[in-house]
């Protein structure tokens, strides 16, 4: 990367954050709205911050859903996703099952797992899991699905069994959709979080504190828990794509870094 | 059969439903030599490859490579498709040792080699490179070296160089035909260009239309090395003439 | 078994706060209300002034009967308006639609207007819907349900205004700390209730006793009002901003005049009144029995000793202000005034 589109990657979304922000304020200001409607944005952040010792509880079990929510869907999103492929059978049978629980709203869910999980972390991993996995799934599915025909006949011609064929060949041609369903998951995740803890919560939670602030016209208590909500939505996107831009190298650079298995140090040729 | 036949095919067919792809077909190849099949699209030049490589099992007929009967087997030929099929997560050097990886491990020896063979082919500096980094010739060089690396005396290459522009694709006739003579490989080559056929091989099979068969067996005895001047010879122009007269005399039928 | 229980309930009874059917349920109802009120009025719509009323709640139930009757049976028209219902997207919304003029005359908590005043919203109650305070505890039927039982147990929240002000309140009934009790916060009770996954739930007797009874097919027990400790104020009051009430006054005075025809009209004619909140909302996810029973629970809380509709005391906003202020809810207690008017009442 040159440094000129280094720096314009880096500060174009700041601008944009900015620009943003500017807006929002001179809205609030010059609209004359009322501080119980919506507040400046200094207000939402400090909101934020004087009360963060409510708050920080509250956020790291968002996280802790968020995150434990993520990887369980991740993971067996990309696991269903080997399984339809590689048998064809399944496809048949559990894909109509998987896009009916995409069709059954999240509301209808929370009760039997609040009963069955009861108030806790785990309905909200459940829940989040749930949202999180089904792109994956369907991108995995896709990745497979699409690796060049030709190149599976190579596999073959080279006399490779089907388990090295998939490790070697299939599995990575399907890690560009893979990342696509992980990105995808990644922006739903904390939703998914928001939504189990608005259906169950013992005690408080981000999104109680939300609606509790929301009762009490704190528009700023309201906005600065958005604040947070987003800015774990969006930390955690960057997390994937950081892992994504890790393990794609090859999409974006022309070489391997030297210390990549099976590279060699390129010597100046004389 | 003699001794210096390599590959040995008897009453080798192939049919596809009702189409004809192969009639039955005896054909000889001697170990190190250069053999070109022309013949018009669709006439079966990829099925026959398909075949020898095991990837289809033909309906009838015997195929027998160094001695051994290879019918339904795969693992036994270096086949390199139309396509260059590098895959773009491996380096260079990740493509040449795929298909090592692809039957196990990649050991320090199959480095070595495959090293070896991208140096000595003007891909040393290459090594590191992604393929999306690579030319066109540069990755069908890649994709030949992979074949290569897999260290089978029988190659198989299907139109390698049917996408290059007609300037690359000198340069890569003469540099195939020097990795050919270096490593002392038997070679199968299908082209739809006369011209390469005949510059290439030291024998070319005509193919005639479906049903598939070899109607022309032609031996090049031009000199080796080959360079622009054998492409100017009048030796050439005769045998590029015979084959062009057979190709259209069979499409004439 | 537990999933045929949910599903029964979720057919028959979605309950009043289940907060979480929101958005979907109230963009519809929202889209929907226009059409549906204004069916069978005949005379054009020019000559009528037209007023929007934002209910408390993202979709409607068997509370807003008032305002469906006085739309269906004419109530509206004779009094020269034509009422439109919006539904917030959220409770704890309506005042804020009101001061942003996205509703003229709304429907919301006492506990909701004084937070309001409290953040110099320009909010005026001008009539009580309802004169007592009928919210409590309640708990299966047959269950074990006292003040003296609360201790250690799983206690049921919307997570709302109204409930978190007056939780606190019981739990000091009851002697006990907020970490003797766990306050559990969903999307439904009911389904939790008979599960046994909650021990208690909290709400009101005209939306409590019908959801229940619908489920388990008998009363449930509860500890409502005084006997729990809680504050005897009204729980629901119309309201409208100082602005409306300055420069519509005479909407406001000819809503609750249509309002109170009409609440007496469907005091008398309730099979014909709940009728009518079928026909209007056919969606709204509440069994007729259900409406049934909650609007003949809700009727008699509407008038107060005398038998008179809307009236407001100082006494009822001083007493709120007070209790509200006694648990930290809001800093100081203004003068009773500052909260109400009765000049609109009929
Ligand atoms: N897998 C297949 N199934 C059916 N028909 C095929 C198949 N492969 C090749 N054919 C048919 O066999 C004939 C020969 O094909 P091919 O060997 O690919 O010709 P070419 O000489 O152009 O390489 C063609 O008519 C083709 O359509
Ligand atoms: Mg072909």
């Amino acid at each position: 990367m040159t440094k000129k589109k280094l720096l314009v990657n880096i500060f174009g979304p700041i601008l944009s954050v900015v620009v943003l922000i500017s807006i929002w304020q001179s809205i609030v200001v010059w609209g004359h709205i009322a501080s119980y409607i919506a507040p400046k944005p200094l207000d939402a952040v400090r909101s934020v911050t004087s009360n963060w010792s409510t708050l920080a509880p509250l956020t790291w079990w968002t996280i802790k859903e968020t995150v434990y929510g993520y990887l369980a869907g991740a993971l067996l999103g990309a696991f269903l996703g080997v399984i339809l492929s590689k048998i064809p059978l399944m496809q048949r049978v559990l894909y109509p099952l998987l896009i009916l629980t995409q069709a059954i709203p999240i509301i209808a869910l929370a009760p039997p797992l609040v009963m069955i999980l009861g108030f806790g972390v785990m309905p909200k991993v459940v829940i989040v899991a749930w949202i999180v996995f089904f792109p994956v799934t369907v991108s995995v599915l896709d990745g497979l699905n699409h690796v060049d025909k030709d190149l599976l006949t190579l596999a073959k011609v080279f006399g490779a069994n089907p388990l090295r064929r998939f490790v070697v060949l299939e599995m990575p041609a399907a890690v560009t959709q893979l990342f696509s369903g992980l990105k995808i998951g990644a922006t739903y995740a904390v939703t998914g979080a928001i939504i189990g803890e608005l259906a169950a919560s013992s005690g408080s939670s981000l999104a109680l504190y939300q609606r509790s602030a929301s009762g009490a016209l704190d528009a700023a208590g309201v906005y600065g828990t958005t604040l947070i909500m987003t800015a774990i939505g969006i930390v955690w996107f960057l997390l994937v794509v950081g892992v994504e831009f890790l393990a794609t190298p090859w999409q974006r650079r022309s070489t391997a870094r030297r210390w990549r298995r099976g590279a060699k140090p390129v010597l100046p040729n004389n | 059969m003699n001794n210096s036949t390599l590959l040995d095919l008897r009453g080798v067919s192939k049919t596809f439903g009702t189409t004809t792809a192969l009639s039955p077909m005896d054909l000889e190849i001697e170990r190190g030599s250069f053999v070109s099949i022309v013949g018009p699209s669709g006439c079966g030049k990829s099925t026959l490859f398909n075949v020898l490589s095991g990837l289809l099992r033909p309906d009838d007929g015997t195929i027998t490579l160094e001695g051994n009967n290879v019918i339904g087997a795969t693992g036994h030929v270096g086949y390199m498709l139309q396509k260059d099929l590098l895959v773009p997560w491996r380096t260079v050097l990740g493509n040449i040792t795929l298909g090592a990886r692809l039957k196990g491990k990649v050991t320090p020896e199959n480095r070595e080699l495959a090293t070896g063979f991208a140096e000595k082919y003007g891909l040393g500096e290459f090594l590191n490179h992604y393929p999306s980094a690579l030319s066109g010739g540069m990755r069908q060089r890649v994709a030949l070296m992979r074949t290569l690396a897999t260290n089978h005396q029988l190659l198989l290459l299907d139109e390698p160089f049917g996408a290059l522009d007609a300037q690359t694709r000198f340069e890569m006739q003469q540099w195939l035909l020097q990795v050919w003579r270096d490593t002392e490989r038997t070679v199968l080559f299908i082209t739809h260009d006369v011209d390469e056929a005949v510059f290439l091989s030291d024998r070319v099979l005509v193919m005639s239309p479906r049903p598939g068969r070899v109607v022309d067996d032609l031996r090049v005895d031009l000199p080796r090395p080959r360079t622009l001047d054998t492409l100017v010879s009048p030796a050439f122009t005769e045998l590029k003439a015979r084959v062009l007269h057979q190709l259209h005399r069979e499409r004439a039928v | 078994m537990v999933l045929n229980q949910y599903y029964q309930t979720i057919r028959g009874n979605r309950m009043k706060r289940n907060f979480l059917s929101i958005s979907v349920a109230g963009a519809v109802m929202a889209l929907s209300s226009l059409t549906v009120l204004s069916a069978g009025s005949v005379a054009s719509a020019s000559t009528l002034t037209s007023v929007k009323f934002v209910y408390d709640f993202p979709g409607p139930d068997m509370e807003l009967i008032p305002v469906v009757v006085a739309a269906r049976e004419g109530f509206f028209k004779k009094n020269g308006l034509k009422v439109s219902v919006e539904f917030p997207p959220s409770t704890s919304s309506t005042t804020q639609l009101l001061t942003t003029g996205s509703g003229d005359i709304g429907f919301i908590t006492t506990s909701d207007m004084a937070v309001a005043v409290e953040a110099k919203a320009p909010i005026l109650s001008v009539a009580n819907y309802s004169m007592t305070n009928n919210w409590g505890l309640f708990a299966k039927p047959g269950s074990m349900l006292t003040l003296a039982s609360l201790k250690g147990k799983k206690i049921f929240s919307w997570g709302d205004t109204w409930t978190n002000a007056m939780i606190p309140f019981v739990l000091k009934k009851a002697h006990l700390k907020a970490s003797d009790v766990t306050i559990v916060t969903g999307a439904n009770d009911t389904p939790l209730l008979m599960n046994g996954t909650i021990d208690f739930t909290t709400s009101t007797t005209n939306y409590a006793i019908p959801g229940i009874t619908e489920a388990t097919k008998s009363a449930p027990v509860g500890i409502v009002g005084s006997a729990a400790g809680v504050p005897n104020v009204p729980v629901w009051v119309y309201a409208v901003t100082h602005n409306y009430a300055n420069q519509h006054g005479k909407n406001v005075k000819k809503f609750l005049a249509a309002i109170k025809a009409a609440t007496i009209w469907a005091s008398a004619h309730r099979a014909k009144a709940v009728a009518d909140f079928i026909a209007a909302y056919p969606k709204s996810g509440y069994s007729k029995f259900y409406s049934t029973k909650g609007w003949n629970l809700t009727v008699p809380l509407l008038t107060n000793k005398a038998g008179k509709y809307f009236v407001q005391t100082n006494a009822q906003w001083t007493t709120l202000a007070t209790a509200l202020k006694g648990i930290n809810l809001i800093k100081s207690v203004p003068a009773p005034s500052t909260y109400y008017t009765n000049k609109f009442i009929p």
